[in-house]
């Protein structure tokens, strides 16, 4: 049985200048694979994400035919139960360090409240677990960063430290938007790998949301290139070379590579029947 | 003689208690219609070279020439139609509450240039942008059509140089495509000098004659095309940054 | 109609004027939607109305005494709102009064909040030692409580209307400078203003056209709200006798000499405290509507 399961996945937003679709019947399952799921600015691939953990405000309105993550119906499950789902079961990585990290508390504490509110854990036995967890994403001196405030970390700190609060209760299934964006390229490759052999000794499920096709193409498995809240394309990580959709042909092709020729790159061609839906 | 000079430049910023290093003792020259680019992580300096040349940062130590001739403080008309800048964010570089035919009428008002209206529409025509944008606001434009704005703006005085810092890491990979192009094309058009700063390899490589790569506010090395197309540095640093390229990825996959 | 919010919606306007209109009918659509806000945009309206045409909206003379009348209760003998000590109707002395009110509040809003926005943006955008001076002289205004340096004004000056204002403007621009210089410095460092640095535009340019446009709408709003304060201030000087002067047809003033009769004829103050209250009312109301319309954050949603 596939750990989750989205079947016509739609988000709508009722806005002054009328209806607005987010997401406009998104289907896909997942097991304990790495799901990639690329796109440009608005195509939906982050309302996707956020509507697996119900994470959408008014008036942004979650519907789907199907929605369930191991047995549960994420649709008509409670807030009170989501909440329970939310952190222990789906975690989620965002973006940017900076603005999930609470800058008024010190990293030790941020990642021993959970586990000592939830889980009842006494304070030294949580700290060892926090310690554990800072290891786990490589980092070297976990007792320092446990003593540090938000703003002394780096980005690429930052980042690790989130990747370890999310994986502290052993989600199954993990939801990273864009967790690499806001990094340096060289950090960038570290904290992937982090991600990537958490997720494989773990057996954990992952969802990458990504901009960028081939740092998908990398680290997942299967791929979803969305395009204006639809998917247009689902391709094996493998084979992605090989894609038949003008529109993933296209974002790989208008890409810049090093040695590449100096003529004009090829730009996207948005004219076919696909792009007019 | 190079078009543009940078001879040792430290730029230096008070924090308060301590003194920030944003660059030490750069040089480089770039020629006249060379393009020359700046890669770098985060916090190398890369984009502060770019601010000191505009005056935007103080120049600590070193010298920076144009034509040969030293930059005055402040630098004054004649800087603003020689060299131009084209900002990393088009969401933040265009002023709200400006139209776009007010934006780019500014640059006109500013050096009594007259024929506004023609330029400007002028000028819309040379980014490819309809001149249905021009009473637009930018709010109402999406961000490969802002930074063509952007762009329209920088070229109104005619300038011989353009600054581009991060011209398009704000933007989607197709839009990238676009602005990247339009950018080599206004180049050979109107025979300008870049001199641009990324933090992407391929965007420079594809962009740029030479490079500069930098770390920590220091030059760490200068590569020609050729010589990163097939792998030939010499440093430490440029080999990481080369192989963590995110065009390489699917080489290595 | 439905050219007229064609052209007013188009996308690609074709003109500056076209433009700006388009973005005030966006404004006004959302600003429709909220009902408090547009209760509070009829009772300002209404109060224009009022003050326009008061010789034809007000039955009776402001000024002319009729002692037989006097103190006549609300309802009785034509009188809507009865009569006060004088005999003159209530009713028409608010009408004309809001003449006065709208004086003061028009003369207010047209000086403070440009001297302190001016200040505010000059002070935030040079920085340095101008910045330390114009704020410190701000703090000084600042630290005198309103009625009593307005209340010194007057006695220096001299009782009076135009002297009133000038009290109340001189006390109110001390806000809207810290309003504009708290948005001047989030503004200065930006982009935009670094662009047009760039092509060579001298500070009074940038200052006049990049940074007071975005200091606008906060102080649009912060005068708003500050409305209903200058209309008590007013009123509180008329109430002293430091502000209109009899038989001027003004609020405060009128509370004040209903003060006499407060237990028996209670409504020879009540009247105009209750206009004065309907009116801040309108103004507040209005200003929370405008912060929701014109706040730089909610714009170009």
């Amino acid at each position: 049985m596939s750990l989750l399961s989205v079947k016509n996945l739609r988000v709508t937003f009722d806005t002054e200048s009328g209806r607005v679709e987010a997401v406009r019947g998104v289907s896909f399952d997942l097991g304990r694979e790495r799901l990639g799921i690329v796109g440009e600015s608005g195509s939906g691939k982050t309302m996707t994400g956020r509507s697996v953990l119900r994470l959408i405000r008014p008036p942004g309105r979650i519907e789907a035919d199907e929605m369930t993550f191991d047995g549960i119906d994420l649709i008509r499950a409670s807030e009170r139960k989501m909440r329970s789902l939310r952190g222990p079961r789906i975690a989620m990585v965002m973006q940017d360090p900076k603005y999930s990290l609470n800058p008024v508390m010190k990293i030790g504490r941020q990642l021993t409240e959970g586990l000592r509110l939830r889980d009842r854990i006494g304070a030294a036995e949580a700290r060892k677990k926090a310690i554990e967890a800072l290891e786990a994403v490589q980092i070297r001196d976990p007792e320092r960063v446990m003593e540090a405030w938000p703003h002394e970390l780096s980005g690429g700190m930052g980042q690790r430290v989130m990747i370890a609060m999310m994986l502290i209760p052993n989600p199954d299934l993990l939801i990273a938007d864009e967790p690499t964006s806001a990094l340096d390229v060289t950090v960038q490759a570290e904290v992937l790998k982090i991600l990537d052999d958490l997720v494989k000794t773990r057996g954990m499920g992952l969802i990458f949301i990504s901009h960028d096709l081939r740092l998908v193409a990398r680290f997942c498995d299967r791929v979803l290139v969305m395009y204006k809240g639809r998917v247009v394309e689902e391709i094996e990580a493998g084979n992605l070379m090989a894609a038949k959709h003008p529109y993933t042909q296209g974002l790989l092709n208008c890409l810049p590579r090093i040695g590449g020729a100096r003529e004009p790159l090829p730009s996207l061609d948005r004219s076919g029947a696909w792009a007019e839906m | 003689m190079a078009l543009i000079e940078i001879d040792n430049l430290s730029v230096h910023f008070d924090a308060g208690d301590r003194i920030v290093k944003a660059v030490q003792e750069v040089s480089l020259k770039v020629d006249a219609r060379e393009s020359y680019g700046l890669v770098g992580e985060s916090g190398s300096g890369k984009s502060t070279i770019l601010r000191a040349i505009c005056g935007l940062a103080p120049i600590s130590g070193g010298s920076i020439r144009i034509g040969g001739e030293p930059l005055k403080t402040p630098r004054g008309k004649g800087f603003s139609a020689r060299v131009q800048m084209v900002f990393q964010d088009p969401y933040s570089s265009l002023h709200p509450r400006h139209t776009i035919d007010s934006t780019l009428a500014e640059p006109l008002a500013i050096h009594g240039v007259g024929d506004t209206d023609r330029r400007v529409v002028q000028a819309l025509k040379d980014v490819a942008l309809d001149p249905k944008f021009r009473f637009r606001y930018p709010h109402q434009l999406s961000g490969g059509q802002r930074q063509r704005v952007a762009i329209a703006r920088a070229l109104m005085l005619q300038p011989e140089i353009l600054l581009l810092d991060e011209p398009t890491s704000a933007l989607d990979a197709s839009v990238q495509a676009e602005t990247l192009n339009l950018l080599n094309r206004l180049r050979a058009e109107r025979g300008l000098t870049f001199l641009m700063v990324s933090h992407d390899l391929a965007v420079i490589d594809h962009m740029c004659d030479r490079v500069l790569v930098m770390q920590h506010g220091r030059a760490v090395e200068e590569l020609a095309r050729a010589d990163l197309a097939a792998a030939r540095m010499q440093t430490d640093y440029a080999r990481t940054l080369f192989e963590a390229s995110a065009d390489r990825l699917l080489d290595t996959a | 109609m439905t050219t007229l919010t064609e052209w007013l919606r188009d996308p690609s306007p074709s003109s500056r004027a076209q433009a700006r209109l388009g973005q005030l009918w966006l404004g006004w659509l959302r600003f429709r939607r909220n009902p408090m806000a547009m209760l509070g945009a009829t009772i300002v309206v209404l109060l224009l109305l009022m003050a326009a045409f008061a010789p034809w909206v007000a039955p009776y003379d402001p000024i002319t005494q009729n002692l037989a009348e006097r103190l006549k209760p609300p309802m009785t003998g034509g009188h809507l709102m009865g009569t006060d000590e004088f005999g003159r109707d209530i009713f028409s002395r608010i009408v004309w009064g809001s003449r006065v009110t709208l004086y003061i509040v028009v003369l207010v809003a047209v000086t403070a909040p440009v001297f302190g926005m001016l200040i505010g943006t000059v002070a935030g955008y040079a920085g340095g030692w101008v910045d330390q001076v114009l704020m410190r002289i701000t703090d000084i205004f600042l630290a005198f409580p309103k009625l009593i340096l307005a209340l010194a004004l007057v006695a220096v000056l001299g009782p009076g209307i135009e002297n009133a204002v000038l009290a109340i403007a001189l006390t109110s621009w001390p806000p809207y400078a810290r309003v504009a210089r708290a948005e001047t410095l989030t503004v200065r460092n930006s982009d935009y203003i670094a662009a047009v640095q760039l092509q060579g535009a001298g500070p009074v340019r940038i200052i006049l056209g990049h940074v007071m446009p975005m200091c606008l709408s906060s102080v649009i709003i912060r005068v708003t709200l500050d409305m209903a304060g200058v209309i008590l201030t007013a009123a509180g000087l008329g109430f002293l006798g430091l502000g209109a002067q009899p038989p001027m047809a003004e609020w405060g003033m009128m509370i004040s000499s209903g003060r006499k009769f407060l237990f028996e004829q209670w409504w020879v103050a009540t009247m105009p405290g209750l206009a004065i209250f309907i009116v801040s009312l309108g103004f507040n109301l209005l200003g929370d509507g405008l912060r929701d319309v014109l706040d730089p954050r909610s714009a170009g949603k």
